[in-house]
């Protein structure tokens, strides 16, 4: 589970695993039953089997959100609920988890759910004969056993302390699919998905509308409460803001990148902005191996020099949030101190000063317009400070074989919004790993990352994981920019939308006025 | 005639060998490995290598060329890595769309465009003429995006006479569809007329100069045949030409337009092809979109020829 970067439509095809969803609860009296929604997405939807599409991107998260179900949900509080398990024990050392699965619950062709149902799911992805790009996300877990037919189990070849939060993410590794219907189905099924899931796939033309139907027969008796949700991909911000003004769509996905938009709705009465600041964040790593990151001085600096609230006007109006350490708002682990550098511009000159030498190097930066903004204001601040930063624009999917063969000197990255920070952190920051993209090896930050992902006590994490964020803030071999921040709009006759854990917009469980 | 036909169906060979060999190119050209594309965030260097060699991408580009031009030439132009959609499924899904945008656009283009064109030739020099000659210049140069924006706030929020995106198949709702396309096929004929209106008007007021128009004159036809019968047809060629080009432009779709008001047409799929890195749909719809091009320029010259028998019997 890696991190991926973002800047624009393209990025979302490597964003990582990293989605959740969250079984609404609200008071049982509101509900209304019936009706139908237009939901306005910013993507056409490629497909649901995880062995052709790799990894979901954000419109394909909130079809699967209401077509499929995962084993667990988050809570409005971030808390793992029951859902397709009912509950879960684990080993001393974190290594096996066994789930109890719900009994009678059908896919929506019939094929029942239960252990062997998510074993072959998780086989299927496994098989390296099948080379799915999706392997690489559940790269922890050894293998599944299906011992009867209510129970799986889990053997991990890491440990993990926060397992079931990490299943509650509607990603292609997580959602379990009917293993009949990709059998009989081949090469169909992908645009013929059959899952357990509140609403049943009822048409789909290709590049335009999706159109799902409440499964009379879901478990949860009572739910859903729409009988229809149509997702339309608009891939224009202007057009899809405007066929939400026009009534022709009740919901739209969003961004922060479409700040004029987004406070024209929030002082619209008939419309509400739901937003929701996650965990994790943009973050850019410096390669400590190659000049002139080699020295810690030259990374302080240009790390003192970036001004976020001035950079956050600059590109999104003042929307995005300042991001001091890895976690953000969204994570349970919360620092007094997490060792930000401040921003300033003298101590950073001073610095540069110091270290003798032409600060001179070579940044890469996505090639869309706002991955150039954001470059454009980076080499800005770091010009006032003495340093001259060349930009490079490389394709999306330039970036991630640049990045794993470590060829750069700064590149830009993302930790995406997960329930728990170890295996983004563990991954980014443990020597060794592929993602390690700092080159960077400290043997106290190795302990506290080993010492995070056995430890149950959320207090003792908490203090691991922010002394892990001192040790990057002072070592500077990343930094962060801004926060992970999701945004929907919609009627203001919608309601029940959960909070939008890793941007999944999940609308299988709200209903309309 | 014939023999004119055959030449130039003969000189369409080479050209379409072109094209295909362009189009391979350019798709393979592209920055990013096809493999890395696929294994994404796992793309281990060992993995990378046994997908390249499993897709024969190591193969010498000459090779991967012929055997590509192989399968089109059988009619297999490949399934989408992505989608396991056929390219030929894809394009067939989509095509209906750009077609029926194309004519529509094409169809209010020369609507607005043709009687203007006559009506300016007329009085040419006149305030009118100017008046319309100005404001042609002015919309060729609003871009298709603006214009959409401008349309949809206009008809679709402030008025709700029209929607402003979506899209609904013709045998499924008729008039649903046409309202659909009302927006987008007049954001396209926006930026059609100016150029249909200003080749046809410059071309007629010279036909008008022509003796054997005075001839017409003189013998008391009535204006209105003069101008319609004899006038119009002799100086629609260049008029033919531009009208040829643009439908063979819109084959293709219109990206932004399609995207703009979420028509799922050509241009989205493509748009589409581009930002996931679906090179095999992308390569067969560059190939697709092109081979129409080609072939609506050959139809133009079929044209001319019907309407200039010096072109049908000549060395043109």
């Amino acid at each position: 589970m890696t991190a991926a970067i973002r800047s624009r439509r393209p990025a979302q095809i490597f964003l990582g695993a990293a989605f959740a969803l969250a079984l609404f609860s609200g008071p049982a009296s509101a509900q209304k039953q019936g009706g139908s929604i237009t939901f306005g997405v910013e993507l056409d939807i490629s497909g649901f089997d995880p062995l052709k599409v790799g990894a979901y991107d954000t419109a394909t998260f909130t079809a699967a959100a209401a077509i499929f179900d995962t084993l667990v949900s988050l809570d409005d509080k971030g808390q793992p609920q029951p859902k397709l398990a009912l509950s879960w024990t684990h080993s001393d050392d974190y290594k096996i988890w066994t789930f109890k699965l719900r009994p009678g619950v059908k896919f929506h062709d019939g094929t029942p759910f239960n252990a062997e149902a998510v074993k072959v799911n998780f086989d299927r992805q496994k098989d390296p004969a099948n080379k799915c790009r999706c392997a690489f996300y559940i790269a922890y877990i050894h293998d599944v056993q299906a011992p009867d037919e209510l129970t799986a189990v889990y053997n991990l070849n890491d440990p993990a302390v926060n397992l079931p939060s990490l299943f509650t993410i509607q990603s292609q590794n997580n959602v379990i699919q009917s293993p009949t219907a990709w059998k009989t189905k081949g090469d169909d099924y992908n645009r013929n998905p059959v899952g357990t899931g509140p609403y049943i796939l009822k048409s789909w033309a290709a590049g335009d509308r999706m159109v799902l139907e409440r499964n009379p027969d879901y478990w949860n008796k009572g739910h859903p409460y729409l009988d229809r949700i149509v997702l339309k991909p608009l891939p224009d911000a202007q057009s899809r803001f405007a066929s939400l003004q026009s009534g022709e769509a009740d919901i739209v996905w969003d961004d922060e990148y479409d700040p004029d938009n987004i406070q024209k709705a929030k002082k619209d009465p008939k419309m509400t902005v739901h937003t929701y600041v996650g965990s994790g964040a943009q973050v850019y790593a410096f390669n400590t191996k190659v000049a002139p990151f080699d020295d810690l001085r030259v990374r302080q600096a240009l790390v003192m020099a970036i001004d976020r609230k001035k950079m956050s006007q600059g590109i999104t109006n003042g929307l995005s949030i300042p991001a001091t350490n890895p976690y953000g708002e969204g994570s349970w682990v919360k620092c007094r101190d997490d060792g930000a550098l401040p921003t300033d511009i003298e101590k950073a000159r001073a610095l540069i000063k110091d270290y003798g030498k032409p600060v001179e190097f070579k940044m890469i930066i996505s090639a869309t317009p706002r991955g150039r903004n954001v470059g454009q204001v980076l080499q800005q601040f770091w010009k006032q400070v003495g340093a001259n930063m060349e930009i490079e624009q490389v394709d999306q999917a330039t970036i991630v074989p640049r990045a794993f063969m470590r060829q750069f000197q700064l590149t830009p990255w993302r930790i995406v919004d997960l329930a728990d920070p170890d295996p983004q952190m563990y991954a980014n920051f443990h020597t060794g790993s592929p993602v390690a993209l700092a080159n960077y090896s400290n043997p106290e930050l190795d302990r506290l990352l080993e010492h995070a992902r056995v430890t149950a006590d959320p207090e003792k994490r908490t203090e691991d994981y922010c002394a892990v964020s001192r040790l990057i803030n002072q070592e500077a071999i990343w930094f962060w920019t801004f926060q992970n921040t999701y945004y929907a709009i919609s009627s203001a006759k919608l309601k029940g939308l959960p909070k939008i854990y890793s941007g999944v917009i999940d609308v299988s469980n709200v209903w309309m006025e | 005639m014939l023999g004119f036909v055959a030449r130039r169906l003969l000189y369409l060979v080479p050209v379409l060998v072109a094209v295909s060999l362009l189009t391979f190119l350019i798709a393979s050209l592209l920055p990013g490995d096809l493999a890395y594309v696929i294994l994404g965030d796992q793309a281990t260097p060992e993995k990378v290598a046994a997908l390249r060699h499993d897709m024969g991408l190591d193969q010498p580009i000459w090779w991967r060329y012929l055997s590509w031009l192989g399968h089109v030439l059988q009619g297999d132009f490949g399934r989408s890595f992505r989608t396991g959609q056929t390219v030929l499924q894809a394009v067939a899904e989509r095509l209906p769309v750009s077609i029926e945008l194309m004519l529509l656009a094409e169809i209010t283009g020369l609507a607005i465009g043709v009687p203007l064109a006559i009506a300016c030739a007329v009085r040419s020099g006149s305030a009118f003429d100017r008046f319309m000659t100005g404001t042609a210049f002015g919309m060729l140069s609003v871009p298709a995006f603006l214009a959409a924006i401008l349309l949809i706030y206009l008809f679709a929020v402030e008025l709700r006479w029209l929607p402003a995106t979506g899209y609904v198949p013709f045998a499924e709702d008729p008039i649903g569809n046409l309202r659909f396309f009302v927006l987008p096929a007049l954001t396209l004929a926006l930026a059609e007329w100016p150029g249909i209106m200003r080749v046809l008007r410059s071309d007629m007021i010279a036909t008008l100069q022509e003796d054997y128009i005075a001839l017409a004159k003189a013998k008391g036809l009535k204006a209105s045949r003069i101008l319609f019968v004899h006038a119009l047809k002799p100086s629609s060629l260049t008029l033919v030409t531009i009208t040829g080009i643009n439908i063979g432009r819109l084959i293709g779709g219109a990206l932004i337009v399609e995207t703009i008001f979420a028509l799922p047409g050509i241009g989205r799929l493509l748009v589409g092809a581009m930002y996931t890195r679906d090179l095999i749909i992308l390569q067969g719809v560059v190939l697709f979109v092109a081979t129409g091009f080609v072939l609506m320029n050959f139809i133009v010259d079929m044209f001319y020829a019907v309407l200039d028998p010096r072109i049908r019997h000549g060395h043109a």
